[in-house]
């Protein structure tokens, strides 16, 4: 039994701790409508020409358009390799899968920073530095390991007797993926999208080291450009901020229980 | 195979390149272990190691005990409008370093509210400019990084409560436990995987902490934020010393490893 005590108590330690959380996006939010350049929070002269203003003086119209093109690309191509390379280390069976899988699974606990650097000169070598193709492959390249080891778990928990009766009626491999196991793993490959559009979008250190020309940065790069020209116009650097911040928010707004649950599931299995 | 070509190629050229001394144009020259000694000869890169230290402090330590904390007062029961609290203190996890940056730096700043409010107080005094100062730019980036990592602990915890039976807890309150003795005998062993999970992703964010870093004070004033991270790409493609970055690439890997076997073992020995 809860007490009326306990009860209150437990909103007391959310209401301090997500105050704490929220408190500083909260204020930076005010801040992007702020109608002077100091951010000065003034309820009554919202000014939301502030997002235009921004828009135009960080050139994100680019920057956006680089980091959709981006993400949109590395997310297909990271769910196409995750759902096949899933489906044969579950179900078909790859040989010489006791030496593959460990070896991908390698590639979760090691750090991008040990092979970014010939990384980096094998791309310019082939001319793919600068280009947001060349960004897409790295991507794909470094979602393997989580795709990978996402949908072999979301495939190994389908029944194996579905897939066998799939097989007894005629089902060839490909129509045993799409007919059979896609349809179950929906909601799993819909989680697994978001985190990699997340992962995607929010990434900085990829995008630093492999896109120096202005012209083809997406919006994190944008943004720390911007920020740093824009240092005493902290209205226009919240409101920039929350531009490039906006597409992530948008899709948390809707599939928030995805976003948790993936991450947290993610770490746990990892 | 592609995943090969991109990930694991290049991390044995980058052992390879560890052992030369390159600056990524003329010819490289063979070096030996001299880019691993330097871990210990060479003092901004034992003060980027030092700070990491700290930082494990800030991003480690600190939210997963106040995760502990607020999910031990937190009752077992289930918390209306427990979806909101959820999204709100998750939010930290979905935001763009970028753009967390940006927000602190200006918090932070010389005339932010943070000083605002010191001064608002009479403590104005205290009032200085955080992130370009010696001795507070390190903290100031580590509570960063509490602050984003406090809501991730917190849900993970919170989960994992709700997941330990209920009549470990009936069991408890019989033989007259009580509310601490029952934290730390039922609920803290409980979170063992949990606390696991929490210690190797925020210690390995504290080693490979860049992105913040960068854009709040690009390792200063001086060297007092430096990370290997830095180092490693200002040596990699700043001020060209290959080799050396790529030893310092090589050996965040094997500590990235090491952190995370020693974890799982550790919890595993355990169970």
């Amino acid at each position: 039994m809860i007490s009326a005590f306990e009860r209150l108590m437990n909103h007391a330690v959310l209401v301090v701790i997500s105050f704490i959380v929220v408190f500083p996006v909260g204020w930076f939010l005010l801040t992007s409508l702020s109608p002077n350049t100091a951010g000065t929070i003034d309820l009554a002269h919202l000014t939301w020409s502030n997002f235009t203003t921004a828009w135009q003086a960080g050139d994100f119209g680019q920057a956006m358009t680089a980091s959709a093109v981006i993400t949109i690309g590395a997310v297909l191509g990271q769910m196409v390799t995750a759902i096949l390379a899933g489906y044969g280390f579950s179900v078909l069976g790859v040989a010489g899968e006791k030496i593959i899988f460990p070896v991908i699974l390698f590639g979760l606990m090691i750090s991008s920073e040990v092979f970014i650097i010939p990384l980096y000169y094998e791309m310019r070598q082939i001319g793919l530095t600068d280009s947001w193709l060349g960004l897409i492959l790295i991507q794909i390249g470094m979602g393997v390991p989580f795709g990978t080891f996402w949908m072999r778990a979301t495939f190994r928990a389908v029944p194996r007797s579905l897939i066998e009766a799939a097989q007894m009626d005629g089902a060839r491999s490909w129509r045993v993926l799409w007919a059979i196991l896609f349809p179950i793993a929906r909601p799993s490959v819909l989680t697994l999208a978001l985190l990699s559009f997340m992962w995607t979008w929010n990434d900085y250190f990829l995008s630093l080291v492999f896109i120096s020309d202005p012209a083809k940065q997406p919006a994190t790069l944008a943004l720390g450009v911007f920020q740093g020209l824009h240092v005493s116009q902290v209205n226009l650097l919240a409101a920039g901020s929350l531009i490039v911040a906006l597409p992530v928010l948008l899709l948390y707004v809707f599939f928030q229980r995805h976003f948790i649950q993936g991450v947290i599931n993610g770490a746990l299995r990892e | 195979m592609f995943y090969g070509a991109v990930v694991i190629a290049p991390v044995f050229q980058s052992v390879n390149y560890s052992f030369y001394d390159w600056n990524g144009v003329t010819a490289a020259r063979w070096v030996g272990v001299q880019n691993y000694v330097s871990f210990f000869t060479d003092p901004a890169l034992s003060a980027a190691l030092g700070h990491v230290l700290v930082l494990v402090v800030f991003f480690a330590v600190l939210p997963i005990v106040l995760g502990l904390i607020s999910a031990g007062l937190l009752g077992r029961g289930r918390v209306t409008g427990a979806a909101v609290y959820r999204w709100l203190l998750f939010l930290p996890q979905v935001l763009t370093t970028v753009v967390v940056a940006v927000i602190w730096k200006r918090i932070y700043g010389p005339d932010g509210p943070l000083n605002e409010a010191l001064r608002a107080v009479g403590l104005g005094h205290l009032a200085v400019n955080w992130l370009g100062d010696f001795t507070w730019a390190l903290p100031a980036l580590g509570l960063i990084g509490t602050w984003s990592g406090l809501g991730f602990c917190m849900v993970l915890f919170v989960a994992g409560v709700s997941a330990i039976p209920n009549e470990l807890y009936e069991a408890a309150r019989i033989d007259g436990c009580g509310a601490v003795a029952e934290f730390f005998h039922i609920t803290l062993p409980g979170l063992r995987g949990q606390l696991a999970v929490a210690l190797t992703l925020t210690i390995t964010s504290a080693l490979r902490a860049f992105d913040l870093v960068w854009i709040t004070t690009q390792g200063g004033p001086g060297t007092a934020t430096t990370t290997p991270a830095l180092l490693l790409y200002q040596k990699a493609f700043e001020n060209p010393n290959v080799g050396q970055a790529a030893a310092i690439g090589v050996v965040m890997a094997l500590m990235c490893l090491a952190i995370a076997l020693i974890i799982t073992r550790s919890v595993e020995a355990k169970d």
